[in-house]
């Protein structure tokens, strides 16, 4: 760190040597260089958001490409949070605006990023309380019932849980508190958001202007829902066992080496099978058939990483398309996907 | 036309005719001809055939017969006639018309009459009446106007959309006070949604506690919501007015109040003499719990169906405030209660890194029978249990809280594990058969010491609870060898005991049934068991113990998906050792060394 930082920003040679701490698991090190920026100068939002974000990115890209296992990128995020803390702690900025929640939706883990807008969010004067990772809706209630907030920030990372986040903002709604959402789970320009009828921000610099344009937040279209009325996201929920069944006994028929599978591996399968079932739920949900796609493209990346042939997605989705073939939303969403899965057919994975 | 009208929604909407539409155009208004209307509305409905357009018979055919005189029918019409000329001249004016158009005269131009509103299509004042003007071409460009006075239609059906208006307005007051807010909000919201309905501007006062008085105020803005602010006055600086709606009374006389108010600043973008404003208390429980003052310009005058919304809005606004108070008052004592029966997070121990998590089964409880801790002994070793009572909620809770209380009280006159876990089977024995509710509970009770060249000593008594897991140094799980019965069910139980030695960088995880026994998979019924947290802990030995713990709630969570569950709890010990620097407190301001020196070190 002999080299001076640039105008607010993060000098070259520190990158490297951050995520070399979070390859190493080594907490205290991972500290001193963020403290060491901190001391020569650079905001601690600055930090924040072009050190600590964009390694925990790179964290998510080296687990994606099989590069490193849960258990790494578990220990990384830890040290990540921990960093979090001491920038936030030598910062130590003093409140003077009204009290913000932020907190993760219920069956969300991916903490950091809503970690991240709660320290920028405080950084600019809020006084703000972070719930941390899955939090349930009765518990978030609950806590906004004694204390009166300006706001409240939720983040989804899995487009997935947007039916869950649906029900979390209006029960935050009916508490008469202004809801803003962010996240990779509202889609990349937020269009779910708008979706759903919530405000929706990019990053934490643009959720913490909206929050404090208190009208704004109120400012907010309804809720399109309206394809809801054809129950087939409902249906599909009560149909997710006997799906996941049909595809595995479908799988071990038309490939018998699943059939020697280790209990692991077949809760994997298991899991990814209710995860195409769950994202398919969550594109009726919403109503856009481009969620699935993106979701499907997605896993076939993860999976010719790990070594599973992309035609094992193709041909699951044909068999959930066979099985719902009474549903017309989702056999159309399956066979944009399944298209999609056939021209990826060719590309060798990397 | 107006015939056309009914028959279109007869045949829509059936026997039954309930628009607006209808109330406007069926009723004849001045009530001279209702019998007609009856039965014309019997004989559409029987289905009788309808025709289209209300010609009228062919004059010409059966002229020597008893002819009707159609200039005598026509004077019944309920709309007034007008026939004009080619040139405009006014040639009929039936008496209708006389009586609602006096400025018409036969033999004139109709334009001279000076009607400026009169056009085809039209609906205008003129005399205090409603009129509506439809004009119709006859042979030799002559033409006829028909002027209908609908004034007392028009009336009602304002009257009804109106009262329609107020209903929707107070559902919507309902919907957004009808659940439990903060009392700020609560506050808040009333303000808000006063306005515009209620007034241009509304000010909620809130009864004065200790001489001081908060306030709340929406005014409109060009924008669709109000501008909200609040504040607090000293009780003794409010108006009259406000102070007789406090103890309860309308006040009638409000001139004095507006100028009050407006002088001092209240009323925003209003001034005192082209405003009205009226003063209602918010019933409370028995004294208000405050007074909204609605103010607005003086067009629009608060009449006496404005003044009954407006006690109806302050009857539910009074309501949502007073369950506000109650709510925040009971959620204060509940979270007082809770804080004390939540897990302390374990004390700083040399060596000993820690990681816990917790989940309830009650979500909006923060508190279950699940619980963990730690006490540090003189020696320089800490005590640590993880365990479960038997029962769920609140009841159970208690219970943990009376065993924590216990444990920090005996750890002080017994280290050892095996007979302090002894010593509390008796105390709870005690306890339990004194109350004569059978409580017990299983939990791991240990004691952990550290090395001073790394790593750590644990030795573990059992309590009938799940055994522990290791984690080594390879990635491998070691499941450890404990056993033992419940405590505080029988006088002497069987109790195990183990020692375990772990490396730097090893881990022992304790944790409760809610892990094992969560219950989901491919149908939601099937139990998570042991394998599958042993394979997930497994391999992640490079893991700090709050991941670890964190990463256990995780799995457990992902394969519940949402369902039920029971509590949760997980404590983790990882044995740091020397190869690891001491920690240092991280909100610590850290001392001058440059961060560029220190990386050096890194090992």
């Amino acid at each position: 760190m002999t080299a001076a930082p640039t105008a607010g920003g993060i000098p070259a040679g520190v990158w490297p040597a951050y995520l070399d701490c979070l390859q190493d698991a080594d907490e205290y090190a991972a500290v001193e260089v963020a403290v060491g920026l901190l001391e020569a100068g650079v905001p601690a939002e600055r930090v924040l958001l072009d050190l600590v974000a964009p390694a925990q990115a790179e964290v998510g890209e080296r687990w994606a490409r099989n590069e490193w296992s849960v258990a790494q990128e578990h220990a990384a995020t830890h040290i990540s949070e921990r960093v979090v803390a001491a920038v936030a702690g030598y910062a130590n900025p003093r409140p003077t605006r009204g009290r913000v929640v932020v907190a993760c939706m219920d069956g969300e883990w991916h903490a950091l990023p809503p970690r991240l807008v709660a320290e920028v969010l405080r950084l600019r004067g809020w006084q703000v309380t972070f719930l941390g990772a899955s939090v349930p809706a009765p518990h978030l209630v609950s806590y906004l019932h004694r204390h009166d907030a300006h706001a409240v920030a939720l983040a989804c990372a899995l487009p997935m849980r947007l039916p869950h986040a649906h029900r979390m903002i209006e029960a935050c709604r009916r508490v008469d508190v202004p809801v803003v959402v962010g996240g990779r789970g509202f889609g990349v320009d937020g269009r779910w958001a708008r979706r759903l009828g919530v405000a929706w921000a990019s990053g934490a610099p643009s959720a913490a202007d909206l929050i404090a344009d208190e009208r704004a937040l109120r400012r907010v279209p309804p809720a399109e829902l309206s394809h809801l009325a054809d129950d087939e996201y409902t249906s599909l929920l009560k149909r997710r066992g006997e799906l996941i069944d049909g595809a595995l006994a479908e799988l071990r028929e038309r490939d018998p080496g699943t059939r020697d599978y280790t209990p692991s591996q077949l809760d994997s399968t298991v899991s990814d099978l209710g995860y195409i079932v769950d994202f398919l739920a969550a594109a009726l949900y919403v109503d856009d058939g481009a969620l699935f796609t993106e979701f499907v493209d997605w896993l076939v990346e993860i999976l010719t990483s790990r070594g599973v042939p992309a035609a094992t997605v193709g041909s699951t989705l044909e068999h959930y398309g066979r099985v719902l073939r009474d549903f017309p939303r989702a056999t159309r969403f399956l066979g944009a996907a399944r298209s999609s899965v056939v021209a990826a057919g060719g590309v060798r994975p990397r | 036309m107006r015939r056309l009208v009914v028959v279109r929604l007869s045949t829509r909407s059936g026997a039954q005719l309930v628009t607006a539409a209808d109330v406007r155009d069926s009723d004849p208004g001045d009530g001279r001809i209702s019998a007609p209307r009856a039965a014309r509305a019997t004989a559409w409905t029987a289905g009788a055939p309808a025709r289209q357009t209300p010609s009228l018979p062919a004059l010409a055919a059966d002229r020597e017969h008893a002819a009707p005189d159609w200039s005598e029918v026509v004077e019944h019409f309920r709309e007034g006639l007008v026939v004009c000329d080619a040139r405009g001249v006014v040639r009929h004016v039936s008496p209708v018309a006389e009586r609602l158009l006096p400025e018409v005269a036969p033999g004139e131009l109709l334009a001279a009459a000076g009607i400026a509103a009169l056009a085809d299509g039209a609906e205008f004042t003129h005399h205090g009446r409603r009129l509506r003007a439809r004009r119709v071409p006859l042979s030799a460009a002559r033409c006829c106007w028909y002027v209908e006075d609908v004034t007392e239609s028009v009336t009602r059906a304002d009257a009804l959309l109106a009262e329609r208006a107020r209903s929707a307005f107070l559902a919507v007051v309902g919907e957004k006070l009808g659940n439990p807010l903060h009392p700020d909000r609560a506050a808040a919201a009333v303000v808000r949604l006063a306005v515009p309905t209620l007034a241009e501007v509304a000010v909620l006062v809130l009864a004065p506690r200790s001489g001081r008085a908060r306030w709340w105020r929406a005014a409109r803005s060009d924008d669709d919501a109000p501008v909200v602010d609040s504040g607090v006055l000293p009780a003794v600086d409010l108006p009259a007015a406000i102070v007789e709606g406090l103890d309860g009374v309308e006040p009638h006389t409000l001139d004095w109040l507006v100028e009050q108010a407006v002088e001092a600043g209240w009323l925003p973008g209003l001034t005192a003499a082209e405003s009205c404003a009226r003063v209602v208390p918010l019933p409370g429980r028995d004294a208000p719990a405050g007074v909204l003052l609605t103010a607005r310009r003086v067009d629009r005058w608060y009449d006496e169906a404005d003044v009954e919304l407006v006690r109806a809005f302050a009857a539910r606004a009074g309501a949502a405030l007073t369950t506000a108070l109650l709510y925040r008052d009971q959620a204060e004592v509940a979270d007082t209660l809770q804080a004390s029966l939540v897990p302390v997070e374990p004390a700083e121990a040399t060596g000993v890194q820690w990681g816990t998590a917790y989940r309830p089964a009650q979500a909006g409880l923060r508190i279950g029978g699940d619980f963990y801790g730690s006490h540090r002994l003189v020696d320089g070793g800490s005590v640590f249990f993880l365990g479960d009572v038997s029962g769920k909620g609140v009841e159970a809770a208690v219970f943990t809280g009376q065993l924590r209380q216990c444990l920090q009280a005996l750890h002080r006159v017994e280290s050892q594990p095996g007979r302090l876990l002894k010593l509390l089977n008796d105390a709870l024995l005690e306890t339990s058969q004194a109350q004569g509710q059978g409580r017990f509970a299983t939990m791991v009770l240990g004691v952990v010491r550290a090395h001073r060249e790394g790593g750590l000593t644990l030795t573990m008594a059992g309590g009938g609870h799940l055994p522990p897991l290791v984690l080594r140094g390879s990635g491998e799980v070691e499941p450890v060898p404990l056993s033992g019965m419940l405590v505080g069910v029988v006088p002497d139980p069987r109790i195990g005991e183990v020692t375990v030695r772990l490396e730097p960088g090893e881990t022992c995880l304790l944790y409760s049934d809610g892990v094992t026994e969560a219950r989901g998979g491919r149908r939601g019924n099937e139990q998570f068991g042991t394998e599958r947290l042993v394979h997930a802990v497994g391999g992640c030995q490079r893991m700090p113990a709050p991941a670890l713990a964190e990463r256990v709630e995780q799995v457990t969570c992902d394969w519940l998906a949402h369902g039920d569950h029971d509590d949760i709890a997980v404590l983790a010990l990882r044995a740091t050792g020397p190869v690891e620097r001491t920690p240092r407190h991280l909100h610590a301001v850290p001392d001058a060394t440059g961060a560029a020196e220190l990386r050096g070190t890194r090992p």
